[in-house]
């Protein structure tokens, strides 16, 4: 496994637990935010984002549920859980850590 | 407006998950791909473009589903239960046969766990299967519960044994019981085939049987009619003496037998089951019943002729206090119509089961809580080595755990593995108990009776399998918690390794001080039984019993019936066996030290009214050369002569006990006194002998008395010969010789006098061997653990301790940084142990003997053992790291 590839699982999970942090949403909801929010630099495809969805939920960390409104289709919206939100502070400690790292070795700075 | 949901299952194809599942996540990815296609429409796309595009994202389908399927598998395949029991099952099978392979690839670490595992299960199921024998089994008898033993309340607290006429009147005016039974002692000289046997047996009231609810398999059970004194001649055989003696004689019921010179019929036989518990507890294990066939116009019928006991079947409801209260309601009433037969006391009613087993329970209570710290030392082990593990294995379980393992799963897959190694260790166990067990029973003193019955069984099976998991949840647990806490990006990128080390050993410290603290309470239990059996073996019993075979006999029947007829044949045989070869001296004696009988009898003073104050004193009725042949010394005045016989001056010797308790300030020599009520005739006391161990070496002396046999003479005699070389290479000789000069004498209870002392110690040396074996066991598991725990502390700092070489640190430096942290371990687990010990060996107090449960010199010298063995076993790694090279150590990692 590839570090990039790696970096990227790490960095595709802690985006969507951080984008469940606001508010539920469902999934086509969380692509699109990721790609207006990083200016389009980061895309995330039905490819990509719905497995990683099915692996957090499966850990736990967000829940699906299928939620009806009216005259609407029903819709699946995922949820952070307390362990997601433990586990969202986890991730935004080491990736300061990495960053602050990144910084000081080949300085590289973080917003 | 196009079927996407169509569209994206075409693409998709099968995605290999439960339909229904399926068919969920395709409806998320239409409506996903839907909105997407919207997104670009309304942003100016035209419709084919736009759908193209949002189907584009759905990247290579075959694999997204994969991807999908992967993603989502481990949460079902049915979504009705959250996870289906088969496929629980499945993915334990899976840890299983992974943890399997883990342990086939460091078979040092899985056969030193399992052995451990193994000696500690093992231990706990041979002492859990006597326990069980002995405590836990009910007796063999209907609703044991209700069996109770009863009678005025003795000085220990054991009811007292009740005479013929008091028990009628218990019988008929108490209301608690349903049955209330009698029984005493009978031991009948059965002549068979122009043989004598002497046999083991017991009189009982007609409803003893019934009492217990148990009837005889062949034959019919006693009736009141038996009961009686015309009736009695009837006899019920054990399943054991009907093989043995009749051969399984099928007609035995109704056949003739000659008892004591008089006619007895064979009435019935016991079945193979029934276990003669009562009598094996108060008399010797019995083999024939016979009525006691008593009335009460007979002599030893009296309200205070005090030989036989009463056990009683209590109403269905009936509490034992509500049967005591109306029992003591009932003696009370006793003794206002008879006040001299009775001395003010209460009943008591204790239950059987209590009685038969009430000497061995603390035993097996210390041993048992003994097996289970040497457990809890191997669990500690165990969960020791099983840290060292998974701190070598961080790496690897942060990996699973970045590949999606939650933290529920890998605690799961190490709870397999411990559960495993328990399992494997229970098993193994179970093998090491099937192998102890005959060993411990072989090694139990013959006075724990059901202890024979001990054997693995079942309920050992389960108690091992149940202990076996329990073991497993107290060594892995605390291992597979602090596995899963593990911090994947630290681990995997190194810089938390050294923090989780650092908990890691913290762990394995502690744990090595618990071991170190449970071995010092195990060693102080077994130093202070040995020192207590050390003392016991030193004790003088005041006879030298090496060189001394003794062996019984009984003169009963009509031949006997004079005392002229039993001292002739008494002094025929004991001429007859002077002469055989090896012979040196030889003498008969009514009861002799340590033979578990005894005699006492009233001691009343000329010129005093006799009084039941007077004191109790041992009576030994013996032969002239008993004390040659016991070599019991003579301390003042005169030895018993040949000379002294029925028609001289009654003569008696004391013990020096006697003579200094009732002559404290006058000269006992010449004194006269009368034994056994005021009937006899005055005796004058000659001597004054030095004083015997009676009941066993740790009992001090009782007031004794010795008679001249032809004074006082006995049908039961126990018969010493001391002799030259190995008392019981004279056995068959000796047997011989009595049988050519009394073919109706059964010899019986034959044993060297050492073999006595031997037995009087079995209980107490029991305890100390298998303490022993325990902290033996325990001290070595401990300094496997201490080792384990240095030497991987010094693997881990190897290159610490390099570069310390490197800059110029002393062999001593080393040293003293690696002993460092393990002298303040074993410190900690001493002082604790220390502490613990000193609570808990009040336990053993009842076993201990001439030793305080808190003696200041075993609890320092097991302090000094394991400190001593602690250091040792830090030796190999200390010499490891005085050797550790620099440069190699530097150029690691």
């Amino acid at each position: 496994m590839s570090t990039d590839r790696e970096l990227r699982k790490g960095s595709a999970e802690t985006l969507i637990l951080a984008l469940l942090e606001e508010r539920d949403r469902h999934g086509y909801e969380i692509a699109k935010l990721i790609g207006q929010r990083s200016g389009g630099a980061i895309t995330f495809h039905v490819a990509s984002l719905y497995p990683t969805l099915y692996r957090l939920e499966r850990r736990n960390l967000i829940q699906g549920r299928w939620v009806e409104q009216a005259g609407m289709r029903r819709r699946r919206f995922y949820r952070l859980t307390a362990a997601g939100r433990k586990g969202l502070h986890a991730q935004r400690r080491s990736w300061s850590a990495f960053f602050a790292a990144l910084n000081r070795v080949a300085g590289i700075g973080h917003a | 407006m196009p079927d996407w949901k169509a569209l994206v299952r075409a693409r998709l194809g099968a995605i290999p998950l439960d339909p229904a599942r399926a068919a969920d996540i395709v409806d998320e990815l239409a409506q996903h791909v839907a909105q997407h296609c919207a997104d670009l429409k309304s942003a100016g796309r035209d419709d084919d473009e736009a759908m193209r595009e949002a189907l584009r994202a759905l990247g290579d389908p075959a694999r997204l589903a994969a991807d999908l399927a992967k993603a989502d598998r481990p949460r079902s395949t049915t979504p009705a239960p959250p996870e289906s029991s088969s496929s629980a099952f499945g993915g334990l099978m899976r840890d299983a046969a992974y943890a399997v392979r883990l342990l086939r690839r460091a078979p040092g670490f899985a056969a030193t766990a399992l052995l451990t595992l193994a000696l500690g299960i093992g231990a706990n199921t041979a002492i859990f299967s006597v326990l069980n024998a002995v405590l836990l089994r009910p007796l063999p008898y209907a609703d044991p519960d209700r069996l109770v033993l009863l009678g005025e309340r003795g000085p220990t607290g054991f009811p007292n044994n009740v005479g013929y006429t008091t028990f009628l009147d218990w019988r008929d005016r108490t209301r608690g019981f349903e049955e209330l039974t009698l029984i005493r002692s009978w031991n009948p000289t059965l002549i068979v085939n122009g043989q004598a046997e002497r046999v083991s047996g017991m009189r009982v009231a007609a409803n003893f049987f019934r009492t217990l609810g148990v009837q005889p398999a062949i034959g019919r059970d006693f009736t009141p009619m038996d009961d009686t004194p015309a009736g009695s001649q009837v006899v019920i055989l054990s399943d054991g003496e009907w093989r043995r003696t009749f051969a399984a004689d099928p007609g035995i019921v109704g056949r003739p037998i000659t008892m004591n010179g008089l006619p007895f019929t064979i009435i019935g036989v016991m079945p193979p089951t029934f276990e003669p518990l009562i009598s094996e507890r108060f008399y010797t294990r019995a083999d024939m019943w016979a009525p006691v066939g008593y009335a009460t116009s007979l002599a030893y019928a009296c309200r205070s002729c005090q030989h036989l006991k009463a056990i009683g079947r209590l109403k269905p409801g009936t509490t034992i206090e509500a049967a005591r209260a109306d029992a003591d309601a009932v003696q009370a009433s006793l003794r206002r119509e008879h006040p001299t037969d009775y001395a003010p006391s209460t009943m008591t009613l204790i239950q059987l089961e209590e009685a038969l087993t009430g000497e061995i329970r603390p035993v097996l209570g210390v041993l048992m809580g003994a097996v289970g710290f040497v457990l809890l030392i191997a669990c500690a082990n165990v969960a020791s080595l099983l840290l060292a593990r998974i701190a070598r294995r961080e790496r690897d379980l942060a990996l699973r755990a970045a590949l999606g393992a939650s933290r529920a799963r890998i605690v799961r897959q190490l709870m397999v593995e411990s559960g495993l190694l328990a399992i494997a260790g229970g098993l193994l166990g179970l093998i090491v108990s099937f192998v102890t067990v005959p060993l411990l029973v072989h090694l139990a003193p013959s006075t724990m009776s059901r202890l024979a019955g001990a054997r693995t069984d079942g309920r050992a099976l389960a108690f091992s399998m149940g202990l076996s998991l329990a073991t497993a949840f107290l060594f892995g647990l605390l291992p597979a918690i602090k596995a899963s806490r593990t911090n994947l990006q630290t681990s995997l990128h190194g810089d938390g390794r050294k923090s989780g080390q650092e908990a890691t050993s913290i762990a394995r410290r502690l744990l090595v001080g618990a071991d170190i603290a449970m071995a010092v309470v195990l060693l102080i239990g077994a130093g202070l039984m040995i020192k207590s059996v050390g003392r016991l073996i030193d004790v003088n019993p005041g006879f030298d019993p090496e060189h001394v075979l003794s062996m019984q006999i009984s003169l009963v029947g009509p031949a006997y019936a004079k005392n002229d007829a039993v001292l002739a044949k008494i002094d025929a045989i004991v001429t007859r066996l002077r002469a055989l070869p090896g012979a040196t001296g030889v003498a008969a004696a009514g009861q002799i030290p340590l033979g578990g009988n005894g005699d006492t009898w009233g001691f009343h003073f000329q010129g005093r009214p006799v009084s039941p104050d007077d004191p109790s004193v041992e009576r030994y009725a013996v032969t002239p050369d008993y004390f040659a042949v016991m070599r019991i010394p003579l301390v003042r005045g005169r030895l018993l002569a040949i000379t002294d016989s029925a028609a001289t001056e009654n003569v008696m010797l004391i013990g020096e006990h006697t003579a200094r308790t009732l002559w404290p300030n006058a000269d006992p020599l010449g004194q006269h006194v009368k034994i056994g009520g005021d009937t006899g005739p005055w005796r004058t006391i000659v001597g004054i002998v030095g004083d015997v161990r009676h009941q066993d070496l740790a009992t001090t002396p009782t007031m004794q008395m010795y008679l001249p046999q032809s004074q006082n003479t006995d049908s039961f005699l126990t018969l010493v010969i001391r002799t030259h070389g190995d008392p019981s290479q004279l056995v068959n000789d000796a047997r011989r010789a009595i049988a050519a000069e009394a073919p109706d004498v059964p010899v019986f209870q034959i044993a060297p006098l050492t073999e006595l002392v031997e037995r009087s110690i079995g209980p107490r040396r029991f305890v100390m061997v298998l303490l022993e074996l325990f902290g033996g066991l325990a001290l070595l598991m401990t300094a496997v653990g201490v080792y384990g725990v240095i030497s991987y502390t010094v693997a881990a700092r190897t290159r610490e301790i390099g570069i310390r070489t490197a800059l110029g640190a002393r062999p001593a430096d080393i040293v003293r940084l690696v002993i460092g942290g393990g002298f303040t371990i074993v410190c900690s687990g001493l002082v604790a142990g220390l502490a613990l010990a000193f609570a808990a060996s009040r336990f053993l107090e009842s076993s201990l003997y001439s030793v305080s449960s808190t003696d200041p010199a075993t609890f320092a010298g097991v302090a000094i053992v394991l400190m001593t063995v602690a250091l040792a076993a830090q030796a190999i790694p200390i010499v490891r790291a005085m050797r550790i090279d620099p440069t190699v150590a530097l150029r690691q990692e």
